[in-house]
């Protein structure tokens, strides 16, 4: 299984979290097995080196929220308001879903043939989020 | 829900493709040494053209988009535990080409306003079940 980007976007539709992972180059360095993880940076305004060439990481961003934001309004009305849409496929990637009661988004890209992520986007929520995001000035 | 609102959906989902097709993640391909320092890229399964949105899932059902060479989009709904979709698919195709297209009475770009068409597709689903 490949995962090639996670996204999160809070509830003000801003995009709060996003990592990439792109295999690198083989002709830079000699470990091509090894993926390479490229965290966007912002505030040095350095173009991104991989990924697309013409739009930014923060473009791509918009683009996955409104695509998510569209379906998710798309799926409501076709399957009910409690009804969620989980993952879809495209010949060349899956895109998977999961969105928290407080209306956090959670979205991963990985390859055609992985299985559901839905549980393990859940358990970043869970064990990860609220653990260091949500409670890390918290007084414990 | 209103025709206005199917069209509205029909709107969307036609964006969402279009989009979908967009943002597929691209991975840089180590360019020969001859050449200058353009990065090239492959899709993620070099060979298969990137293609829009092709099946949706949702706790309760399942969206199959099929698009035709010409462009037209065939959206199928059903149970997310159902099996050989693109069977049907394939065959409501076929009934569209047979009934449809080959209806001389039907405007190319109309809603399908096609008796023949409701009736085998009806009758060839119901023969499945």
């Amino acid at each position: 299984m490949v995962v090639y980007s996670f996204y999160i976007f809070d509830r003000h539709a801003e995009c709060i979290y996003k990592r990439r992972w792109l295999p690198r180059p083989t002709s830079i360095s000699g470990k091509a097995s090894r993926p390479t993880s490229e965290i966007p940076s912002s505030s040095n305004g350095v173009p991104p080196v991989f990924g697309q060439s013409d739009r930014t990481t923060d473009d791509d961003a918009k683009l996955i929220f409104g695509t998510v934001f569209s379906l998710r309004n798309m799926v409501r009305k076709l399957g009910g308001e409690d009804d969620s849409f989980v993952s879809y496929n495209t010949s060349q990637y899956k895109l998977h879903y999961y969105e928290t009661p407080t209306n956090i988004k959670f979205v991963m890209l990985t390859d055609v043939k992985s299985p559901s992520m839905r549980v393990a986007l859940q358990q970043i929520y869970i064990n990860l989020f609220v653990e260091y995001g949500v409670l890390d000035s918290y007084p414990r | 829900m209103s025709t206005n609102d199917y069209l509205v959906l029909a709107g969307t989902f036609h964006g969402v493709h279009a989009i979908t097709r967009t943002i597929t993640p691209r991975i840089p391909v180590p360019s020969p040494p001859s050449s200058t320092s353009t990065t090239s890229y492959a899709f993620p399964n070099p060979g298969i053209p990137a293609t829009g949105l092709e099946y949706l899932e949702t706790e309760k059902f399942r969206l199959t988009c099929f698009q035709t060479l010409t462009g037209t989009k065939f959206l199928l709904f059903t149970d997310p535990l159902t099996t050989n979709i693109d069977v049907v698919m394939r065959k409501v195709y076929e009934l569209y080409a047979d009934y449809v297209m080959k209806n001389p009475f039907y405007q190319l770009e109309m809603p399908v306003r096609c008796e023949a068409f409701d009736r085998h597709l009806g009758g060839w689903l119901r023969g499945r079940t």
